[in-house]
């Protein structure tokens, strides 16, 4: 029997390699592929939060309304945030972070 | 019969689409033509803000308070002064920005504030965590293709990309953080999760707690307040100087209202919303020291603008901290009203100066004082009200917040705030040492003002000294109830 425990736990995970991945990787591209991991370990976990908060013998459609909602949102993100890598590597020939030092102290 | 509030939003959303529909059938005409229309429809909007009243708004996530209206007015009056700046900016953008006529991409450029605006507005109002995050989205979103605008400038570019990804993540962690605390009150509505928090066993505490402080940190994020500020110099410097104003007092104004807005609503379980307040202490004590020390070396305006807008941040987030005052609300409100005059108000003579002298370091104002008079007595008054000299704004702001936080006796904030004011006095009149006491280069010319600039600086200008002379002019308008 899969429990609220089990959703948890995997969404953590999936939170926490995505964390890491934005952390560690130096590819602009791999890091927003992190970034959409984080926002999908959330739905995960809303999803679990709202199948198991049982009203009526129905599951509470706020948390299933607010998933919807973050899949929608991070479409446009990756929309706008993929046209500003694109531009960047017309730029610069280049997506890794180490290159994107001009402005510093 | 009344008309619902939430018509003002849809408005300003309208208003932007039109724009954006009108520039595309509309190639030989001259694109600041927008920026008017833009300006014109949310001076009207905010006609109908100054006389509409809080009350009921008909809606479960939506409220008129009287915070909202303030933080609409406060949005809705940012966006008008960029727009003023990004007509006078116009030239800088289409020079970085490939495209067929002269002037193709500005259409964009003037609509797409106009668009974060009608976000701002719904921000002010939300309160429930589903449409405070698809409005903070809506805002942020708008500031990546804003930030990133002038495609042939590297720097603009790196400061778009820097700013994607970590805004990205500090969404990533408020919506994990939403999602714990929706787990645990099985609500995502704040007044509702403000009535059910009393009832939460011990035993998911703990979740809460996480969530909360997740939340914490993405909001920190917004509103630039150490640790969370590494991403704000960057941004501020290499993003077009309009957008810089904009960020720096639209997205942190509307962080705030969110902020106090669910700290508000933790405080019904003083286990959850004690710890909250610490680390909140805790932030602004962080805050407080890095933006202000920072800013210490600078040469850059810029970024010298960009450190103390996280130092500002800090002496907010010391009123945030003293929320158990029956004034904390109102103290937060006058420090933004303070805080938007004096930074747009810098941000405008930045703009003017820059786009006349090519470049926004401290030396390019040099002999300010001699070359435009009247530039640089506005610049002067910005940077005393910034530093909190009595009789002006900012000093208005900084008393209310300080008399706050002794109410709730945080005398280390207050001992710490005062430290870093004198630290802020330094780096402040050092612009005003360039202006005044060094030498303006050879060969230079006065700077042309246009007209609507004048008369939005004028009207800061006056309304700075205001508020620092007359400060009942700030706290009989409001009521002094906390939000």
């Amino acid at each position: 029997m899969v429990t609220l425990n089990d959703y948890l736990i995997v969404s953590g995970i999936l939170f926490a390699i995505g964390f890491a991945g934005v952390l560690l990787r130096r590819n602009v591209i791999i890091i927003f592929m992190a970034l959409e991991l984080m926002l999908n370990a959330a739905n995960l976990s809303l999803i679990g939060f709202a199948r198991y908060n049982v009203h009526d013998r129905l599951p509470d459609y706020n948390g299933q309304v607010l998933a919807f909602f973050i899949i929608t949102v991070a479409a446009a993100e990756v929309t706008v945030g993929l046209a500003i890598i694109v531009a960047l590597f017309r730029a610069r020939q280049t997506t890794h972070v180490e290159d994107i030092n001009t402005l510093k102290f | 019969m009344t008309m619902p509030p939430v018509l003002l939003e849809l408005f300003v959303l309208a208003l932007g689409i039109v724009m954006l529909v009108l520039e595309s059938f509309a190639e030989t005409r001259d694109r600041k033509v927008f920026a008017i229309i833009g300006i014109v429809g949310l001076a009207l909007v905010f006609l109908f803000l100054q006389v509409s009243a809080p009350g009921p708004s008909g809606m479960v996530s939506y409220v008129m308070d009287w915070p909202a209206i303030f933080f609409k007015k406060v949005s809705v009056l940012t966006t008008i002064v960029v727009l003023i700046m990004s007509i006078d900016y116009a030239d800088t953008i289409t020079r970085f920005l490939p495209g067929r006529s002269p002037q193709s991409g500005l259409g964009e450029f003037f609509a797409l504030p106009v668009l974060t605006c009608a976000g701002m507005m719904w921000m002010s109002s939300a309160i429930d965590f589903i449409l405070i995050f698809v409005s903070l989205e809506l805002v942020t979103i708008s500031f990546y293709v804003l930030v990133a605008f002038m495609r042939r400038n590297a720097a603009s570019l790196e400061a778009g990309v820097k700013y994607l990804i970590l805004s990205a993540l500090s969404t990533g962690f408020t919506v994990y953080g939403i999602t714990w605390i929706y787990g645990v009150t099985q609500q995502t509505n704040l007044t509702q999760i403000q009535q059910v928090l009393p009832s939460v066993p011990l035993d998911n505490q703990p979740g809460l707690l996480f969530g909360a402080l997740l939340v914490l940190v993405g909001l920190g994020f917004k509103i630039a307040a150490a640790p969370f500020q590494f991403w704000v110099p960057d941004v501020y410097q290499g993003a077009p100087t309009p957008i810089t104003a904009f960020l720096s007092v639209g997205s942190k104004a509307v962080g705030f209202i969110v902020l106090l807005r669910v700290v508000l609503s933790f405080q019904s379980l003083p286990a959850v919303g004690d710890r909250l307040i610490s680390a909140i202490t805790f932030l602004a004590a962080v805050t407080l020291i890095y933006g202000n020390l920072a800013a210490l070396p600078q040469t850059n305006f810029k970024r010298l603008l960009a450190y103390s807008s996280v130092g500002h941040a800090g002496y907010l987030l010391i009123a945030v901290a003293a929320i158990g005052a029956r004034d904390s609300g109102l103290a937060v409100v006058v420090y933004l009203a303070a805080y938007l005059l004096m930074t747009l108000l810098s941000f405008l003579i930045l703009v003017i100066v820059s786009t006349h002298s090519q470049g926004d370091d401290i030396v390019h104002f040099n002999g300010l004082g001699k070359r435009s008079p009247f530039l640089a007595f506005g610049l002067l008054v910005a940077m005393m009200s910034l530093a909190g000299v009595p009789l002006t704004a900012g000093f208005l702001g900084k008393f209310l917040v300080f008399k706050v936080a002794f109410e709730t006796r945080q005398f280390f904030l207050i001992a710490l705030g005062i430290l870093t004011v004198g630290c802020g006095f330094y780096f402040y009149l050092k612009v005003v040492k360039a202006m005044y006491w060094q030498p303006a280069p050879p060969n230079v010319t006065a700077i042309p003002i246009s007209r609507l600039s004048l008369v939005a600086m004028w009207v800061m200008v006056v309304l700075i000294f205001a508020l620092g002379i007359f400060p009942q002019f700030a706290t009989g308008l409001l009521p002094s109830t906390s939000p």
